[in-house]
């Protein structure tokens, strides 16, 4: 075959590609497309054979699911819970994570596998300790108990993916400092940290994402005063046919914040995603 | 470089202080409980050894939980392995418009999982849902999606390929990117269609993005659990209960503390094997494929 026909060749199946990949991209979102009309819609609009694709939107349920609802208050704690866990975790993390990258290879392999094993419990097992003990020390429906399970389910992650941030930080530097005089916590905060405050920042919004997101845990160890969003939503839309559009407005509006962390985090995607994979 | 170096292993004290008391501790005190009758909200608290064990194993409902997970589990990660490759590829091949795409395809994985469950729950539910919306205009009637014991297991299967198909897709996809292009050039220019490209250049390079994946993907059906619980709640019946949601029900809704720490414990040891045996079996694949 000569290149200029398997150019060609190439250019219609890029095409017929294309054509693919739009279709399933349309079809794939289609459950959010309607969740989005849903929350627009009055019941009127909202139960009918054919669906309804056009009619006047109305943002009242948008309204009505926050300002009458508690949802504003769900989101504080939402808001505290993950900003506690990131406060927690994030430091906790690097240091650890810093350490790591500049002791032996041979010495921080174990410890990197032990903490993918870490990653591998099932968070059941974990949740039911977190309970009982909970019970006993009165601490169930409290801030502090939620945050402490999300950092121990974050740590290992967070561990990972600012490793392999440290890793590219060349030891160089380290030395340097440490030949001007610096003790390791010196080279450490004066040297190294700022040259990892980027990593710092793309595992604190994985950890955001993860602790605002995670309903497990949230499920069994929140009550009426500290339920997050996702526990919230839960018990709300799933089963009322007739709180359809008022759930779905509620839906969304937890997801719109997500969407706007992802679009910042993009660049970084692939990397936390496979924070965990073994290099090589 | 010795003396600096000496005070490191302060650095860790804090991160592993922190996994011992909210990690492992619990860890081990979930173990300790599993090996006690213990009905939360009553005082006394039996010694039975390994009778919680016994029973969960002796009964049907725990093997039913688990043929039901494995079954979740293999569907769902075959189909997304299947058509999130097949998404990578795709997407390798746009090269410009690659990135909007894969921006679009990656939202049903971000989305908070509780979230995207009740959007597949109002396109699946009866009637005024999207599907059957749209089925019924042309006078077709659709099955009970979530109310059907098979049909209910396949929409837990497509729910969760529906959130995770993107996870594999962007880590193929990354590993894609990593491919050194000539080799694939070189192979078209001598006469190979993509159908060998991909069997004899693109897998063999992909094997250890393909066995990341896989192990990661099982790992985490096992600790599926979200998404079931709103959009089935293990029903109807027991038809989509996993291991996960039924250990939640002996826990958090019968209050056997004990009982719900052993089928735990149970699971670890299924996820450590099962993990253990599928690294062994696609490493001697790629090994084998290599010679």
């Amino acid at each position: 075959m000569s290149v200029a026909s398997i150019q060609r060749k190439r250019r219609r199946e890029t095409y017929l590609v294309f054509i693919a990949l739009c279709a399933f991209t349309f079809v794939n979102l289609m459950p959010l497309i309607w969740a989005v009309l849903t929350s627009l819609k009055d019941p009127k609009d909202a139960f009918t054979i054919p669906p309804t694709i056009i009619f006047e939107p109305t943002l009242k349920y948008h309204w009505e699911v926050w300002f009458e609802n508690d949802f504003v208050r769900y989101l504080k704690n939402s808001l505290i819970i993950s900003a506690g866990t990131v406060c927690i975790s994030i430091p906790a993390g690097s240091l650890a994570a810093y350490a790591l990258s500049r002791i032996p290879r041979r010495n921080a392999g174990p410890i990197l596998s032990a903490l993918f094993t870490i990653r591998m419990f099932p968070h059941m097992l974990l949740a039911i300790p977190f309970f009982v003990m909970g019970t006993f020390l009165d601490l169930i429906d409290s801030y502090l108990l939620l945050i402490l399970a999300l950092v121990a389910i974050n740590q290992p992650f967070t561990i990972w993916l600012m490793h392999g941030f440290f890793l590219e930080i060349p030891r160089d530097l380290d030395e340097a400092a440490a030949i001007d005089g610096c003790s390791s916590w010196q080279a450490f905060r004066i040297v190294i940290l700022p040259l990892a405050r980027p990593g710092m920042t793309v595992a604190a919004l994985f950890s955001l994402l993860l602790s605002y997101n995670e309903f497990l845990f949230a499920l069994v160890l929140t009550g009426t005063n500290t339920k997050t969003l996702p526990v919230a939503i839960a018990s709300f839309g799933g089963e009322d046919i007739t709180a359809w559009s008022l759930s779905a407005a509620g839906a969304i509006g937890i997801m719109l914040p997500i969407v706007l962390v992802m679009l910042a985090l993009q660049r970084h995607l692939v990397r936390g995603l496979t924070a965990g994979a073994v290099k090589g | 470089m010795v003396r600096w170096q000496r005070g490191l292993w302060l650095f860790f004290l804090p991160s592993f202080g922190l996994l011992a008391v909210v990690l492992l501790w619990p860890l081990g005190y979930a173990i300790y409980l599993s090996f006690f009758d213990y009905y939360l909200g009553s005082d006394v608290r039996s010694f039975v050894g390994l009778g919680n064990y016994a029973d969960l194993l002796t009964e049907g409902r725990l093997w039913n939980s688990m043929w039901t997970t494995i079954l979740i589990a293999f569907g769902s990660v075959a189909l997304e392995f299947i058509v999130g490759f097949a998404l990578a590829l795709a997407l390798y091949r746009l090269h410009q418009s690659a990135k909007v795409f894969s921006v679009l395809l990656f939202l049903p994985h971000i989305v908070t999982p509780v979230v995207a469950a009740l959007f597949l729950k109002w396109m699946l539910a009866s009637n005024w849902g999207f599907i059957d919306a749209t089925l019924l205009t042309f006078d077709i009637v659709p099955p009970d999606w979530l109310g059907d014991p098979i049909w209910a297991k396949i929409s837990v299967i497509l729910a969760d390929a529906w959130v995770f198909t993107p996870l594999v897709m962007m880590v193929l996809y990354a590993a894609l990117q990593g491919l050194d292009t000539s080799v694939v050039e070189a192979a078209q220019i001598d006469g190979a269609n993509n159908w060998r490209v991909l069997r004899h250049i693109i897998v063999p390079a992909l094997i250890p993005a393909i066995i990341f994946t896989i192990s990661v993907r099982l790992m985490d059906v096992f600790r599926f659990f979200d998404i079931i619980y709103v959009l089935t709640g293990g029903g109807p019946g027991t038809a989509t209960e996993t291991i996960t949601i039924y250990t939640y029900q002996l826990g958090f809704r019968m209050l056997e503390v004990g009982k719900a720490s052993a089928l735990g414990v149970i699971t670890l040891i299924v996820v450590a094997s099962l993990l253990l045996t599928i690294n062994r079996v696609l490493n001697s694949i790629y090994r084998g494929g290599d010679q």
